[in-house]
């Protein structure tokens, strides 16, 4: 509780800092809506991350370090977490080539493209499927994006990306009634 | 807005001075930082090294870490400029908080001494002077209290002197007045029982044709006596008024009665107004005013009251056409035991101030030498 709390000042003072002071254009990055459809035993949510990698990123996929970007999910029902789960999204460009590999979790197919707008538009987009029971009944799902530390074999250091996101972390809420659902 | 001190304002001058330096700082390092930002931007290696044609593996390799290397640093550079960038903004803005909150802090501890003086000073300037600072704070400041608790300790002990000295010099007045009123009755009746001492030794028979002269000055001197006694106590026992709605021309009316038979007054009074007057202390008023106008003025000259209404007030004016008031003693007339007439106390007037404030009254008076005076009631007229 305390280090979301912090998050969140810090986030605010990052914000207001940068609004009155700084010329930093960096990305700010939204998870836009959270688009959901159910079968019998499955909850499928998918959606995709807006205004993320449009700036400074070509550069940083060009290091050819693997780029890594977490798509973590929480679902609640009433206070108890149900589900916890996290997709991770890995891009990883060839100098050499100039080809962008990108393997997403959860899909077997590697997507392999000289372009960095495809690239972008690939990792900006997440898919879930969860296993449920409707006896969960009203559930809060909670979809949060973010990215680590990355380190750069070359210059033997540790970037942390999210500066170029301005620490911010997006997320997006829904509630679903799962007896409805069905 | 308040007025700000010396102080204060070095203060704000230095903390504009150095917020502005600061901010200024940071917009030349925003404005360096995107050059850099844009001429990274601009750098490529990859594509342009792709385009060689290199013909021995090794040169590959050799060509393949030379753009690792250099795309590394270009994205470690990148990411270097925009954590400092957040750095820059987000210290400079915690400097501004932090240096304001410092220096409202300070001002307050600085005004918080200044504002308990002027407090002090201001129940010194309302008569009390028991206010007592404690002395602490900065040097200065504890100098400048101690300085305040020794003044305010001084009008203290100088009140008191004064307050002593003053009643003091009212009981002397008071005695001496008293002396010389109650003397004044005494004297005669000494004087006749002086006559009628001598009148039982030297013709014993004629005591008898004495008696009703000496008698007729004793009564007459021991009734003045008695009117002394009861001026004092009058003044000194003015009431709680007991208002009531009262029609002021009736009551003046009813007053001027035992007078018309011996003096000329002329009366123009209007019946409409009603006034909220303790009807005693309206009979006090009135008698007071007329028996000095009637003391001042020659037999055969004529006294006006007039009566009559002026906007949201009732008027009432005696006009005398006597020996009228000096201008020295104007602003006298109404303290106690001030008198210019060889008989009273020098109450009347002070009880008819004392009564009018009473009943919220106002009394004012205007006078000439050798043509006479007016004096003007003002009170509130509840028949509007």
């Amino acid at each position: 509780m305390f280090e979301l709390l912090g998050t969140r000042i810090m986030a605010g003072v990052v914000a207001l800092s940068m609004l009155l002071f700084s010329s930093f254009q960096g990305n700010d990055p939204q998870l836009g809506a959270i688009k959901h459809y159910s079968s019998s035993s499955t909850l499928y949510l998918s959606g995709e991350l807006l205004s993320a990698f449009n700036n400074d990123f070509a550069s940083i996929f060009a290091s050819s370090a693997p780029i890594p970007v977490y798509f973590k999910l929480n679902i609640k029902s009433g206070n108890r977490t149900v589900v916890s789960q996290q997709l991770t999204h890995l891009v990883n460009f060839n100098p050499a080539t100039g080809i962008y590999v990108l393997r997403k979790d959860g899909e077997s197919e590697v997507l392999r493209t000289s372009s960095v707008t495809q690239t972008i538009k690939e990792i900006s987009k997440y898919k879930f499927s969860v296993p449920y029971q409707s006896s969960w009944g009203l559930i809060s799902i909670n979809i949060q994006a973010e990215m680590p530390l990355v380190r750069l074999e070359e210059k033997g250091k540790e970037l942390d990306l999210m500066v170029l996101w301005k620490y911010k972390k997006p997320s997006a809420k829904i509630q679903i009634d799962l007896r409805k659902a069905q | 807005m308040p007025k700000l001190g010396m102080r204060t304002r070095i203060i704000l001058l230095f903390i504009f001075v150095s917020i502005g330096g600061l901010v200024l700082l940071n917009n030349v390092f925003q404005v360096k930082h995107n050059d850099i930002h844009n001429s990274l931007g601009k750098m490529e290696l990859s594509s342009r090294l792709r385009e060689i044609r290199l013909f021995s593996q090794e040169d590959s390799l050799k060509a393949e870490t030379l753009m690792k290397e250099f795309n590394s640093t270009k994205a470690a550079v990148n990411v270097a400029l925009g954590d400092s960038r957040i750095a820059t903004s987000v210290v400079l803005f915690l400097i501004i908080v932090v240096s304001s909150t410092i220096f409202i802090f300070v001002i307050c501890r600085l005004s918080k001494p200044l504002k308990e003086l002027k407090r002090a000073t201001e129940q010194i300037r309302q008569g009390d002077f028991s206010v007592h600072l404690p002395e602490t704070g900065i040097p200065e400041m504890r100098e400048l209290k101690n300085s305040f608790n020794v003044m305010s300790r001084e009008l203290e002990t100088t009140q008191t002197r004064l307050l002593v000295a003053e009643k003091e010099m009212i009981w002397k007045d008071l005695s001496r007045i008293l002396a010389h009123e109650i003397k004044n009755p005494l004297t005669p009746i000494q004087l006749v029982i002086q006559r009628l001492e001598e009148r039982l030794e030297s013709d014993c028979d004629q005591i008898r044709e004495l008696l009703p002269e000496s008698i007729s000055i004793i009564s007459q001197e021991v009734e003045n006596l008695q009117l002394l006694a009861q001026d004092f106590s009058n003044y000194a026992k003015v009431n709680q008024p007991n208002t009531e709605e009262l029609n002021p021309a009736l009551s003046i009316r009813e007053i001027v009665k035992s007078y018309v038979q011996n003096y000329q007054i002329n009366l123009e009074l209007s019946d409409q107004l009603t006034i909220k007057f303790d009807k005693t202390h309206f009979y006090q008023v009135i008698t007071n005013i007329l028996q000095n106008a009637i003391d001042a003025s020659e037999p055969d000259k004529a006294i006006y009251i007039r009566l009559y209404k002026e906007r949201s007030y009732a008027v009432l004016s005696i006009k005398d056409l006597g020996k009228g008031i000096d201008s020295k003693d104007l602003p006298r007339i109404f303290e106690p035991y001030f008198s210019k007439k060889s008989k009273g106390t020098g109450l009347g007037l002070a009880l008819v101030k004392r009564l009018c404030e009473a009943n919220g009254a106002i009394i004012r008076v205007k006078s000439k030498p050798d043509e006479g005076s007016e004096f003007t009631l003002i009170m509130e007229d509840t028949d509007k």
